[in-house]
């Protein structure tokens, strides 16, 4: 029986199109899996079923009847929960406390009854396989693991119809994740409508009823159990990698052919928990691609040899000299640079203007005397630069919120071009950007490769990695499963399947 | 309806809207006190907004710095600093080895509200509300309490001086301070850096800033300019007071408030903060000769402290409705 | 740094040691030690001379004073916000009390009124942080000085003595065992907001509040109306102890309670409740209370420089802070 239904939904933000023409049945008493690249609109699918957003356009139907999520409580309130890969959590108050916040169960004068409460939770607690003893702890002493289990105890004492699972296995061990697949069939079993999104195609198939894909927004097919077969879903996945960037030659011979030594070479680079054991080495002139999905590990390597924190294990070294930077400054001044993931926490300066934002890293270069930044160098530098990039702008004065993502991209990434850079690292470079910006920027990247940079491309977007690296390395769940010398478009399903865990063996015997 | 938002869009604007608050309080001004816009009430009035005008450029500097950063503690080093200069030269001391001291100390407190704040990580309104009551008690400590006024007359100048008709703390101290801190707010690394690191701390890290080093000279700076404020009102007065200044604590963040500083950092201006200094000396030089009590004042301030804020928060909405900004 | 704690190789549900939690719920207990411990070295430093009953009526005194205003604090600070206004509006209901005193209106008159300001005072602070979104450190320091001018407006230069002996027998001179009703009524309050806070969902609304904002949004919990009854809670119980520092001393001038909101402050972080929200507890805030008024005590019965007073309570916030900051890095592990 369909108990929500989404018919031809249509989000954009900013002149991206996030969804179009999108429509997708949940039906009580099965899994519906949503499977798609990072960026492919799952995420946002999402926040319109919990009502986070609202569609551009189409229409919402609950119990056959048309209904307009007004915000998460009413989405609640209707019956839906979301468990999300990072939950929402009230860490200092108890897991007890957590669970009842919202639907407290009172005493005939209206005080807190926690009796009730654990008589209550406790056969959904038996069921889930959790012991009593974690009621009264504080949430923020749970594992996430735990964390996400007591969202789903919450769903069950809500009597939730709608169940909905955001990525949740990408925190979770082997056991854990086989214990939340029994949840799942026993959701099912309960008559509970199970919306469960994942990139991991082996887990699909192991509890989906049914599945949708989705790439670049758009649905790309349905299909129901008997049609769930992994070659399928990959070729759907894969229609993606067949189109879109224009590759251009590489103008320098990439790899390690000659003698030449590499320029970064990484050794046992480890930090159990994010990351393990990572090894690869980078040359001048070459785009090093590092392909994953999100909570890889990729991001944390990247990171941590930039100075943000340090790793607990491993060895670096750029141009023969020892890499340890304490603090990102000195990484900088050993060479590095680095283009984070989250443009806007992380990236950007919010309220300052574009000529602040672009000169943030270069600062120190363009003081004069009495430690005073020279105007005319700045002006200069920022001219330059918007011109080299391409970027458009109204006035260097106006604040960086002005662009267009994509255009706060190229400021972000234009910071590092008057570096004496050695080494760039660019972390996701076009998540959310348009497609014309994203052929700049992946032109951009060849050419800083080409000047004799070593640049490494972190992305969860396969075809972009195909198209811009020379070589590649497949990361998941923070090791380095596969490495690739060359890079043809034939490999892209065998990348593919590295990434999401189909094939580890065939991935650890190219190492 | 574009036109609407137009009109009403500068006001949003910190500028704009202190602009407005500057003209009405002048007009508020000369009507409690007709004449007050002669050249003599000028010269007196810049006495009294320096020391004021110098704790609100300090609390104007860290609150830039973002990260949750404010200084209680300012009227407390203000306090000390004044009490040091007059201890030593109650003692026997050189005038000038004095007033080293004495900025010596406000350095040095500044440099234990930064320490605490960037390296052992207390939030700075709780290490300042210690230190307020710890730099108030030391004050107190080392005078016993005791107010302090025997000073040779070669002190007088800092706060009693004239120089080309002015008094000679507002044209020797206040106003190159208000310069240098406009050039290194605005011209130097150190500024570019510190705005930045009021933005976004993240993204500052990652430009390679030692954002913990950029916010712990806001505090050396902050407690330096204390000590200058407390010099001169110990000269402008003949009297060190280990007590003075307790209300300038929260005073001198109302007025970078008002400036248009954000409390959230990363937004405000020297020239904002100066334009504020004004509005609250005008008020209070008026209300004083129209001999209405400066608590008065004070409570005017807050009344358009809280107006301000909160008509940016509605002007703000309005002209965002009326046009949408792009996103 | 991101806090990425991707722990798929570590099974224990529970990922930090129990012993942790214990220091977090220990915390009042050591509060109690050192106010056990102060009050031994207080008797045996002031040869007796603290167990002076008109000692300790006014050490109980001045506890309850700070305690009753810290309990209303607390729960400010614990969903976030902050209220430096509290100095100004005792003055405020101070005044309020004194000039129906002076015109001769009675206790059962006067005081509902002096309530109804102290809630409304509080009432219009939080309109001010939930409708126009003013942040509270800044609608309060406006507050602040406006609630002192209007202290000024009222009395200008002038004292009122005129307070009913009345107040002074309710709240200091009628004792039960040898206990002053303002201490009584303090520690009735902070076993009411105990309850409240522990076994209300009001209660652990304010919590949660100062715990993750946006989830208790998203949860559908009444967030504006939380901080509402919070603030209007912390003036209600400002006008009280502005009612209880009259009963101890008849003397209202335009300088009443400033200053106040600094001390009840302290008391709060003292008593282990976190600046940046979340947790604390309203035992905690009392005992910090009772802290902060034995160190003043002791101040004045060793006969040490009052001026110490202000250094003292100025290392013990920060060494308050430090160790509950120790905690918390313990637990972030």
């Amino acid at each position: 029986m369909a108990l929500l239904e989404l018919r031809g939904i249509h989000k954009s933000f900013g002149g991206i199109q996030a969804l179009r023409d999108v429509s997708v049945t949940i039906e009580l008493g099965r899994v519906h899996a949503i499977v798609g690249e990072n960026g492919a609109g799952k995420s946002t699918l999402i926040k319109l079923m919990m009502g986070v957003l609202t569609p551009d356009a189409g229409e919402i139907r609950l119990d056959g009847q048309p209904v307009v999520l007004q915000n998460p409580a009413h989405a609640k309130a209707l019956g839906f929960a979301a468990v999300y890969q990072e939950p929402l959590i009230y860490p200092h108050l108890t897991v007890l406390e957590n669970i009842f916040i919202a639907r407290p169960m009172r005493k005939r004068w209206g005080g807190l009854d926690r009796n009730a409460m654990v008589e209550r939770i406790g056969p959904i607690f038996e069921r889930l396989d959790l012991s009593l003893d974690l009621l009264f702890k504080p949430m923020r002493e749970l594992r996430l693991g735990y964390q996400q289990m007591v969202l789903i105890a919450q769903a069950l004492v809500y009597d939730s119809r709608l169940i909905l699972f955001d990525e949740p296995t990408s925190i979770l061990s082997g056991t854990e994740t086989d214990h939340l697949f029994e949840i799942i069939r026993y959701l099912r079993r309960a008559g509970k409508a199970v919306v469960y999104i994942s990139h991991r195609l082996e887990e699909l198939l192991a509890v989906a009823d049914e599945a949708t894909v989705l790439t670049d927004g758009r649905m790309v097919g349905h299909v129901d159990r008997e049609g769930l077969n992994p070659d399928d879903l990959l070729t759907m996945m894969m229609g993606k990698a067949m189109r879109e960037y224009r590759k251009a030659p590489l103008t320098v011979e990439a790899g390690h052919s000659g003698d030449r030594p590499p320029l970064l070479s990484v050794t046992g680079w480890s930090k159990p928990g994010m990351f393990e054991d990572v090894n690869f080495q980078l040359w001048p002139g070459e785009v090093l691609g590092f392909y994953g999905q999100v909570g890889a590990g990729r991001s944390e390597v990247a990171q941590s040899l930039f100075g943000y924190f340090k790793p607990d294990r491993g060895e670096a070294t750029l141009n023969g000299k020892r890499l340890m930077p304490k603090n990102p400054a000195a990484a900088i001044r050993a060479g590095l640079g680095y283009v984070p993931e989250d443009r806007k926490l992380q990236g950007i300066f919010g309220s300052q203007s574009i000529t602040n934002n672009m000169i943030s890293v270069v600062l120190p270069k363009l003081v004069g005397r009495l430690a005073r930044v020279r105007p005319l160098a700045v002006t200069e530098m920022v001219e330059r630069y918007t011109k080299a990039l391409n970027i458009k702008i109204g006035a260097l004065s106006d604040t960086i919120l002005s662009l267009s993502g994509g255009g706060q991209q190229k400021v972000v990434l234009s910071r590092w071009m008057a570096e004496d850079l050695k080494v760039l690292i660019l972390d996701e470079p076009t998540r959310g950007i348009d497609v014309p910006t994203k052929r700049d920027l992946h032109e951009l990247i060849r050419e800083l490769a080409a000047r004799g940079l070593g640049v490494i491309v972190i992305s969860s977007d396969l075809p972009e990695v195909m198209a811009v690296s020379s070589r590649l390395i497949v990361m998941n769940r923070g090791r380095v499963v596969a490495s690739y010398d060359a890079v043809r478009d034939s490999l892209a399903e065998d990348v593919l399947r590295a990434a999401i865990g189909l094939d580890r063996r065939q991935g650890e015997d190219v190492l | 309806m574009r036109g609407r938002s137009a009109i009403w869009r500068p006001l949003a604007d910190q500028y704009g809207l202190l602009a407005l608050v500057l003209l009405v309080s002048i007009s508020v001004a000369n009507a409690i006190s007709p004449g007050i816009l002669s050249l003599t009430n000028f010269s007196a009035m810049t006495t009294f907004g320096v020391e004021i005008g110098l704790l609100a450029f300090g609390e104007t500097v860290i609150i830039l710095g973002g990260g949750g950063g404010i200084d209680l503690s300012v009227g407390s080093m203000f306090a000390v600093s004044q009490v040091v200069v007059a201890v030593l030269v109650q003692q026997g001391a050189d005038i000038w080895l004095g007033i080293a001291a004495g900025i010596a100390s406000g350095v040095i407190m500044g440099s234990i509200n930064g320490w605490l704040v960037t390296r052992v990580r207390i939030p700075a309104i709780i290490t300042t509300l210690a230190t307020m009551y710890a730099y108030s008690g030391t004050a107190l400590l080392l005078t016993n309490g005791i107010d302090i006024s025997n000073f040779p007359a070669a002190f007088n100048v800092f706060g009693q001086g004239m120089v080309l008709g002015l008094p000679f703390q507002f044209v020797a101290v206040y106003v190159p301070v208000a310069i240098i801190l406009w050039f290194v707010l605005t011209k130097t690394l150190y500024g570019y850096r510190l705005y930045l690191t009021g933005t976004n701390q993240t993204a500052a890290i990652l430009s390679g800033i030692d954002i913990h080093r950029v916010r712990m000279g806001a505090y050396v700076l902050t407690g330096l300019l204390c000590s200058l404020a407390g010099i001169i009102d110990a000269s402008r007065l003949a009297t060190a007071r280990p007590d003075a200044g307790l209300s300038a604590n929260l005073e001198a963040i109302t007025i970078a408030v008002l400036g248009g500083t954000s409390i959230f950092g990363g937004r405000g201006t020297i020239g904002g903060t100066i334009m504020a200094t004004l509005v609250i000396t005008l008020l209070g030089y008026s209300f004083s000769l129209a001999n209405i009590n400066s608590v008065i004042e004070t409570g005017t301030v807050g009344l358009i402290l809280i107006a301000v804020v909160l008509g940016q928060h509605f002007v703000r909405r309005w002209t965002a409705a009326v046009s949408p900004r792009r996103s | 740094m991101k806090d990425m704690a991707l722990g798929w190789r570590t099974p224990p549900p529970v990922s930090k040691p129990a012993a942790v939690r214990r220091v977090g719920l220990g915390y009042e207990g050591i509060l109690l030690g050192i106010v056990i411990l102060l009050v031994g070295a207080i008797s045996l430093g002031s040869q007796g001379n603290f167990w002076n009953p008109s000692n300790i009526t006014s050490v109980l005194v001045n506890t309850a004073i700070t305690a009753v205003p810290a309990a209303g604090m607390t729960l400010v600070i614990v969903t976030g916000g902050i209220d430096v206004s509290i100095g100004s509006v005792v003055g405020f209901t101070a005044t309020v009390a004194g000039l129906a005193f002076e015109n001769h209106w009675a206790l059962a008159e006067a005081v509902p009124v002096v309530l109804v300001t102290g809630a409304l005072a509080g009432l219009l602070n939080a309109l001010a942080i939930t409708r126009g979104k003013v942040p509270p450190i800044i609608t309060t320091l406006g507050t602040m000085s406006i609630w002192r001018a209007v202290v000024y407006a009222l009395l200008g230069g002038n004292w009122i003595t005129q307070v009913p002996i009345g107040l002074t027998n309710l709240f200091v001179l009628d004792k039960v065992f040898g206990i002053p009703w303002s201490f009584i009524l303090a520690m009735g309050l902070v076993l009411l907001l105990t309850y409240v806070t522990r076994s209300r969902p009001f209660g652990r609304f304010v919590y949660a509040i100062g715990n993750n904002e946006e989830a208790a949004e998203v949860s559908g919990l009444p967030v504006n109306f939380v901080k509402l009854l919070v603030y209007t809670l912390l003036g209600l119980l400002t006008a009280v102890s502005a009612l209880m520092m009259l009963g101890q001393s008849p003397l209202i001038q335009a300088t009443t309670g400033t200053g106040f909101e600094l001390t009840v402050i302290a008391a709060v972080v003292l008593g282990g409740t976190s600046i940046l929200g979340g947790r604390g507890s309203i035992v905690g805030s009392f005992l910090g209370s009772m802290l902060v008024q034995l160190t003043s005590d002791g101040v004045i019965l060793f006969h040490i420089q009052p001026f110490w007073e202000g250094v003292v309570s100025g290392l013990m916030i920060l060494i308050a802070v430090f160790i509950s900051l120790l905690n918390r890095r313990e637990e972030s592990r």
